[in-house]
């Protein structure tokens, strides 16, 4: 039901505490969804084996996007594929994040110029909150990005958004 | 001060407290925000299509029928061996008529194929095309009507 | 067999069908009347001195000046010779006839060319996009094909 969602207009004392508990639950176990694509799903699973192990921070595979936090887009995005993401985006339950991987869900990667069938940018259909530079990015540096979404999960916090004037 | 079952009442009442108050905490914390899309069912990024009913196999209704049979043959085994040394030749031989009994339909349901799974027979692609070989002498096919 | 005996043996079938060829070239080619290559191909492919029964490649090209064509690469596992053969068609109604019933593997070779040409394959099972969306418009690799701005609510140039 979420009797506490956004129900707050300010941070105060009561809440803050509640806060940092659950965003250090939620940052120390951020599920991914298995989203690779193209090569660089190939670092991704580099990123898991045992060398740079994401296990150790948490992040583990699920096949269902019902179960997942994190949505890691690995690869190419074409136009076939993109409604596919959109769909399973908002299959996803919240609280729920994006890392765009590689350059070719960043902003269409090599295929920039004369690509006719992909999506320049993974951003032009889902919300991205940490994007991974790289061709394909090293499995340090999905390390990295998953450090940085998980720096921006412990600011979370449980009251409104101010609106910006 | 407090019976025996009393103290299973306690351990009961634990349980179940235990288990609702991580629901009721979870229900109080996490967001809810429904909207359409979210609520269709996932079929791995596709647009649903068909029905979610799926017609399974009659044999898991069989099986879980013969294990119910067994088990409650089992069940009753129990308190038998508990006072079984007390009671002697008697009891030994009641039980050996009970499960005689049992044991006849056990042999008629083994006969039957009740508890055997099939498994599906493998199926070899035919291919209407023959295959030559370099050792082979060379065979003429039968040309395509043109 | 040389080239030279395996285009002796097309012309002493097919007459005029096949006469045009170039046989110095890095990769000897027969020119076939697009109309006729399921024939050509089944005599390739069942003829016991040529006996072509790998179709090792299918593919589409752009001439550039108003033809289109279609290019087979053909190799035999038995007497292991290669032959290309090179069939032509206009761009304003370009057919070309299906070889999937001679080689199996042409069956998406064929779908390819057609999702990326626009070449029309007659008699051909199941002639579909394979690569493209269904609803994808026009023909990606023809020199005029212009990308769309918007694909379903997506822009698509960047």
């Amino acid at each position: 039901m979420g009797l506490l969602d956004y129900k707050f207009e300010n941070s105060n004392v009561f809440i803050t505490s509640l806060e940092n508990l659950l965003n250090w639950a939620r940052l120390s176990s951020l599920f991914q969804m298995q989203f690779g694509l193209a090569c660089c799903a190939i670092e991704m699973m580099a990123a898991s084996a045992s060398n740079f192990d994401i296990m150790r921070f948490g992040v583990i595979p699920r096949a269902t996007p019902r179960q997942t936090d994190v949505m890691i887009v690995a690869g190419t995005v074409t136009l076939k594929m993109a409604s596919r993401i959109k769909r399973l985006y908002d299959q996803m339950a919240e609280p729920r994040y994006v890392i765009s991987m590689g350059s070719c869900s960043n902003c269409g990667g090599p295929y920039w110029e004369h690509g006719y069938h992909v999506l320049k940018g993974v951003d032009r259909v889902i919300p991205v909150d940490v994007y991974v530079p790289g061709c394909p990015p090293r499995p340090e540096a999905l390390l990295e990005g998953i450090m940085k979404l998980q720096e921006k999960v412990r600011k979370e916090s449980l009251a409104k958004k101010k609106q910006t004037a | 001060m407090l019976t025996e079952f009393g103290k299973i009442l306690i351990f009961f009442i634990l349980g179940a407290v235990f288990v609702a108050g991580g629901l009721i905490a979870s229900w109080i914390l996490r967001p809810n925000r429904p909207y359409p899309e979210k609520l269709r069912p996932y079929e791995c990024g596709e647009e649903p299509v068909g029905n979610a009913w799926v017609r399974f196999n009659v044999r898991f209704y069989v099986i879980a029928l013969i294990f119910l049979i067994f088990d409650v043959e089992v069940v009753f085994l129990f308190p038998w061996a508990l006072v079984y040394r007390e009671l002697g030749l008697f009891a030994f031989l009641e039980m050996a008529v009970f499960l005689l009994i049992l044991i006849v339909g056990f042999a008629y349901v083994w006969v039957k194929g009740d508890l055997d799974w099939d498994k599906p027979k493998p199926v070899i692609p035919q291919v209407n095309r023959p295959i030559q070989s370099i050792d082979q002498p060379v065979v003429k096919s039968e040309p395509v009507t043109s | 067999m040389t080239p030279q005996e395996i285009h002796e043996t097309l012309k002493g079938k097919f007459g005029e069908a096949a006469v045009e060829a170039k046989l110095d070239a890095l990769q000897p080619w027969i020119r076939i009347p697009p109309n006729k290559t399921r024939t050509i191909g089944a005599f390739l492919r069942d003829d016991p001195s040529l006996q072509f029964d790998f179709m090792m490649c299918l593919s589409g090209v752009d001439y550039n000046d108003g033809n289109l064509g279609v290019v087979y690469h053909l190799f035999s596992m038995i007497h292991k010779h290669k032959v290309v053969l090179r069939a032509n068609c206009p761009k304003d109604n370009p057919h070309v006839q299906s070889v999937s019933e001679v080689w199996g593997t042409a069956n998406w070779h064929e779908r390819e060319a057609f999702d990326m040409f626009g070449i029309q394959f007659d008699e051909h099972p199941d002639l579909r996009r394979i690569l493209c969306p269904d609803d994808y418009p026009g023909y990606p690799l023809r020199k005029d094909f212009k990308v769309p701005e918007f694909y379903n609510g997506m822009k698509v140039p960047y």
